[in-house]
């Protein structure tokens, strides 16, 4: 038997493991959010992790009901989890004071919702929009908004009214207030879910730009599988946890190759797709088979039962 | 960004703007107008004393010699140096300002039962016309005629007015000599008359200006009183030290420059006056001060205090009420501006950031407002108290510290997202603890109210504020036993409705029975506003009824004539034949004597006064009957006894029942009631003194017809009319009823905008049911019945505390003030007024959520499904 000496062991408890996604934009760690109302408790993410680089453009992907909302709403400092670690920015969500979370709202993340006309105060212009977030924040910079908005392709709406504007434009507009105070993060709750196909193209488009030309990290919330196709990266949610992620790379002759994996946390859990699962009646347990490279699973064998 | 907010809620904003004008305006302009009618008040109870009375009399006598008008001046100024600042704005210098001096119930030798006084003074010369004659002036001495044992005597010269002139012969040249040890003799020079008898000044003086005659018991003819009037020189020549001469110092008191709420100094400012000229005349010369106006102002201190805790009472609820609607208005406005704060806030918004943004639109809503209200009061007549400055500005506080309070907690945490559409938040313990304490408080301050009495004592002792506050909690406390329980009834009948075929009523039954949170303002404003303005009601008609029952005890009938002497069968005769006298019973009245004290007396037919009294009010109980000579008595008389009564003649007269009252007969003392013929029984005739008139006649024309001199007619319309008239009467009454239509006007108001701040949620709920197939007409029976339940569970729980508060609180509440000194007892629930309050309110909200829909429908569902979705 190969059993580590006292000091093998002492050397390896005290050499600095690298912590989880020390190095990533985004920390999601076993995160846990729990809302209770009558005491009835209903959990919303039950032990989601999720790894985001600085500067990815990326989706996040899940029928309703599956938590993206909720995870949004936690990255966007407006909610706090129940458990878990949630960092972003080097910024620990949990344990951030109400000032922390001001500043944190303030300089670090921008969003956009769904609907067009919560983004958007509707008595106030394009610009005085995106002008709004700077003068809260009490650091109101010249040309600014105008300099946004011309980098959206939105400058001709500066002086209209949301109610002037179409959809797109005004979730462009949007776009730019998020941008104002130059967040390190933008996160977008279904920002083309009111918007058809033509338009949504033109706000992915505006995204991509930010994300482009500003360095911004953009993750974009939505219940559309086919968003994957205008990111590089998308993440699938199911039941409050990541399942799947998506990339998509150029191929060597420079079509685009989207392909799916399945989400291995750090203890080793993995969550198998549902129609694979049904193909093969996968149910309760599987037998694992180790080979040179990779893991075959298979349905558990078919036992004699013990009534008989 | 601000002005811009501003300009979008325009309307909630301009509703709080009104609110705020209008509570302001209540709020300072209220007080004026009460100050002022109780300043009138007591201009009124004072214009009815006599100068003699509300003037300021100093007095000095025995062992104080001044001779000069010097010494008497150098007095009078020292005088005023002590008087108290309270008092010196009030004293005038002119006026019936003046010094006096006078000799005492000094009797003229040689003339039976004359007094013949001599005085002086300071002002003699602009008072007085000389008629004949010339003014006093020099003194002399003489011998008198005959009287040489007496030696020289000083002889004065005087004047005397035309009075004393004529009725004591005392003619231009009468020489008379006075006093008994220490002789003084007169000579008129002069006869004057004064310039203005009509004047106050004379009513210090009043023997200088008419004979006063005194009776004495066992005399025949009375004494006659004369005060002459003498010169400065004259003045020395008295002052000798050899006589009792009084001297007076009389300070005028403008009555006018009285103010209601100086008067408790003033009373204290008497007393140290009191005190201080005491010290000033030294206890030796028994200097003291005459006047009889601290006992007038504790009078109308005592009906004033009434007032003003009626006032405060209903007052009170008013400006709850007012600032309930108002903070009802605020939660309107800041719920228009949630959704821009909201994002705001959640945009890098601090707290405070966003709070200030909210309550700067409050702010610029009520500040102006307010000070707009606090400049129009200014155009309400009547003095400027604290209240008038302090009171403005409550209510832009109110607003204002509720919108912090509503905003802070809104948007404390940024996209505050309560699930309030799936369960309701059970109510906090913190919560239900506070609501018990603030049930048990009021119901602890009712007993102690109906133990100890609001106004009791208050002319004393001030108001106490926890008690003035037990109707306004009891209001409270009642509205929030309602909130609490209002759903457990409605869910009985949901049951019910559930089991029924048509969908509306259980829908809309459902809908009412979850209770909401912005329930409870509305139900806490409408509550205390239903119950208080019944409160007012119910409390202004018991005093007018009483005030009714008042002027029928005074009076006893339609018309009282009545004669010191007797009314003659033909004068009675006349009566009854003046237009419009139904009936005239006659009736005997007197004194008897009853056991070594003497008890009024009365025979009448009661059958026959009770017909006279069913016109009003009063009720008597059947005649007496039984053996002999059966009289009611009153309660304190013994019964069922036979006693002899000394009447005009001696007669025996069996007590066979009590009478409560009669009226007429004033409500203390004792009497008895005789049938109308128990003089004749005993043997002598009956002497009419007192006749009662049924019908609508005129009094004049009734004394007219009567023709018989010394006939005192009084009808129970002019009594009625004079107890209506008194001081602060009608003050009270008006108040009242400003009030009853003030809060009503409130109720509207609250649930009128309960139905707009509801309307967005409800609209979305018509418009969600409107897609599952609910027509127009069902979606307007859906919101009545999801409205009016509430509002008519809080316009029962109101009308039924506001009907009970009169007869809780009335132990303690004592009005007798102004309804004639009789208590105002057995509040009659006059239902008319109440019911048409809870009825009107029923109806405008029930109006109102028609209307609602009938407006709503005009918005394309589809718009009102995306609103805020």
């Amino acid at each position: 038997m190969n059993t580590p000496t006292l000091s093998e062991l002492e050397a390896q408890a005290t050499k600095a493991k690298s912590a989880f996604g020390a190095d990533a934009h985004i920390v999601c760690d076993n995160l846990v959010r729990i809302y209770k109302t009558e005491g009835v408790e209903v959990v919303a993410l039950q032990g989601l992790d999720l790894l985001i680089q600085k500067g990815e453009l990326i989706a996040v992907v899940g029928a309703s009901g599956s938590g993206k909302s909720t995870l949004l709403n936690v990255l966007s400092g407006l909610d706090v989890p129940t458990a878990g670690l949630a960092r972003v920015a080097g910024m620990d969500l949990l344990a951030m004071t109400a000032k922390d979370r001001l500043r944190y709202r303030r300089e670090v993340v921008g969003f956009i919702w769904q609907q067009t006309a919560r983004n958007l105060l509707p008595y106030l212009s394009a610009r005085e929009n995106v002008e709004l977030p700077m003068k809260l924040a009490g650091k109101a910079r010249k040309d600014r908004a105008a300099q946004l908005l011309e980098l959206l392709g939105v400058g001709y709406c500066a002086a209209r009214k949301p109610a002037e504007m179409s959809g797109g434009e005004q979730q462009r507009v949007a776009i730019a207030v998020a941008l104002s105070n130059s967040p390190q993060l933008v996160l977008a709750d279904e920002p083309t879910g009111e918007l058809d196909s033509e338009t949504s193209e033109e706000v992915f488009e505006a995204l991509r730009r930010a994300n482009r030309e500003l360095g911004v990290t953009v993750v974009i919330v939505t219940h559309d599988a086919l968003v994957s196709e205008q990111v590089d990266r998308t993440v699938g949610i199911r039941d409050g946890r990541t399942s799947s992620e998506t990339l998509r790379r150029a191929g060597a002759e420079g079509e685009i190759i989207a392909e799916e994996y399945a989400v291995l946390d750090r203890v080793g859990r993995l969550q198998l797709p549902r129609d694979f699962m049904n193909a093969l009646h996968l149910e309760r347990r599987v037998r694992l088979e180790l080979e040179s490279d990779h893991i075959g699973v298979w349905p558990a064998r078919e036992e004699p039962s013990d009534e008989h | 960004m601000r002005t811009l907010l501003a300009r979008v809620h325009t309307g909630p904003a301009a509703v709080l703007a009104v609110l705020t004008l209008s509570a302001c305006l209540l709020i300072a302009g209220m007080p004026r107008v009460l100050q002022a009618a109780y300043d009138e008040g007591l201009r009124r109870t004072l214009s009815t004393t006599s100068a003699q009375e509300h003037d300021l009399v100093v007095t000095s006598m025995y062992g104080d010699v001044l001779q000069e008008r010097g010494q008497f001046e150098a007095r009078e100024r020292a005088f005023r140096k002590v008087l108290p600042p309270g008092l010196a704005s009030v004293v005038t210098t002119g006026g019936t300002s003046h010094i006096a001096a006078a000799t005492v119930e000094t009797p003229a030798k040689d003339r039976a039962r004359q007094y013949i006084n001599v005085g002086w003074l300071s002002d003699l010369a602009r008072r007085v016309d000389w008629v004949s004659g010339r003014p006093p002036g020099r003194t002399h001495t003489t011998y008198v005629p005959d009287q040489r044992k007496f030696g020289t005597v000083p002889v004065v010269e005087v004047g005397v007015s035309e009075d004393a002139a004529q009725r004591m012969n005392l003619g231009i040249g009468t020489f008379v000599v006075l006093g008994v040890s220490h002789h003084t003799a007169i000579q008129v020079t002069g006869i004057y008359r004064p310039k203005d008898a009509a004047d106050g000044y004379w009513e210090h003086n009043l023997d200088a200006y008419k004979v006063e005659r005194r009776l004495v018991p066992g005399a025949e003819e009375p004494d006659l009183y004369i005060t002459t009037l003498t010169s400065d020189q004259g003045l020395r020549t008295l002052s000798d030290g050899n006589r009792r001469v009084v001297y007076s110092w009389v300070f005028g008191v403008d009555t006018e420059r009285v103010s209601a709420r100086e008067v408790p100094g003033t009373v204290q400012a008497i007393k140290d006056f009191q005190r201080a000229v005491a010290v000033e005349v030294g206890s030796f010369n028994q200097g003291r001060l005459e006047t009889g106006l601290p006992r007038r102002l504790a009078g109308f201190l005592g009906s004033l205090a009434t007032a003003q805790t009626v006032m405060y009472l209903v007052l009170g609820g008013l400006v709850v009420v007012a600032l309930g609607v108002i903070v009802l208005a605020v939660r309107l406005l800041t719920e228009r501006m949630d959704a821009a704060l909201a994002l705001m806030r959640a945009r890098g918004g601090s707290l405070p950031q966003v709070t200030s943004a909210g309550l700067a639109q409050v702010a610029l809503a009520t500040l102006p407002a307010a000070l707009a209200g606090y400049l129009l009061a200014y155009l309400v007549p009547g003095p400027l108290t604290p209240i008038v400055h302090v009171g403005p500005l409550l209510v832009p506080l109110c607003a204002l510290g509720y919108a912090a309070v509503r905003l802070t907690l809104a948007h404390r945490t940024p996209l505050n997202e309560r699930r309030d559409d799936v369960t309701s938040a059970k109510p906090s313990t913190r919560r239900i603890t506070l609501e018990v304490m603030i049930v048990a408080l009021a119901l602890a301050g009712a007993y102690l109210l109906r133990s100890r009495g609001v106004t009791t004592e208050v002319g004393t002792q001030g108001q106490d504020p926890f008690l003035l506050l037990v109707p306004v909690a009891l209001a409270v406390a009642a509205g929030l036993v309602t909130l609490r329980c209002y759903p457990y009834p409605l869910r009985a009948i949901v049951r019910l409705a559930a089991a029924r075929r048509p969908a509306v009523p259980f829908i809309g039954l459902t809908l009412a029975a979850r209770a909401r949170s912005f329930t409870v303002l509305p139900v806490l404003i409408l509550l205390p506003a239903l119950a208080v303005s019944v409160f007012a009601s119910v409390v202004s008609s018991g005093v007018s009824s009483t005030q009714e029952l008042a002027a029928w005890q005074q009076v006893g009938a339609q018309i009282r004539a009545e004669h010191e002497v007797e009314i003659p069968p033909e004068a009675v005769r006349r009566i009854e034949r003046v237009p419009g006298v139904e009936r005239v019973v006659t009736a005997e009245t007197g004194l008897a004597q009853i056991a070594r004290s003497h008890i009024a007396v009365i025979s009448i037919d009661l059958a026959a006064y009770q017909d006279v009294l069913n016109a009003g009010p009063v009720r008597l109980p059947p005649p007496p009957t039984g053996p002999g000579t059966p009289v009611l008595v009153s309660p304190k008389l013994p019964r069922d006894v036979t006693f002899t009564a000394n009447w005009h003649v001696p007669m025996k007269l069996t007590s066979a029942g009590v009478i409560d009252s009669l009226p007429g007969m004033g409500s203390q003392g004792e009497f008895v009631v005789m049938p109308a013929d128990a003089n004749e029984r005993s043997g002598t005739p009956t002497r009419v003194n007192l006749a009662l008139i049924k019908g609508d006649a005129d009094p004049a024309a009734v004394a007219a017809a009567a023709n018989l001199p010394g006939l005192r007619v009084r009808s129970q319309a002019q009594a009625l009319a004079e107890i209506r008239q008194a001081p602060l009467t009608s003050t009270v009454q008006s108040t009242l009823v400003m009030v009853t239509a003030a809060l009503a006007g409130y109720a509207m108001i609250a649930v009128i905008m309960t139905l707009v701040i509801t309307a967005p949620a409800r609209a979305r709920t018509l418009s969600f049911l409107s897609t599952l197939g609910l027509s127009p007409g069902q979606a307007q029976r859906l919101t009545v019945l999801e409205v009016s339940p509430m509002i008519l569970i809080t316009a029962l729980a109101g009308l039924g505390l506001g009907l009970v508060l009169p007869a809780a609180l009335g132990p303690g509440l004592d009005l007798s003030a102004y309804t004639g000194s009789v208590a105002v007892g057995g509040y009659r629930t006059d239902l008319l007024t109440p019911v048409l309050l809870g009825v009107g309110l029923t109806a405008v909200s029930v109006l109102g959520a028609y209307a609602h829909t009938a407006l709503g429908r005009r918005r394309s569902l589809g718009s009102v499904l995306r609103v805020g979705d």
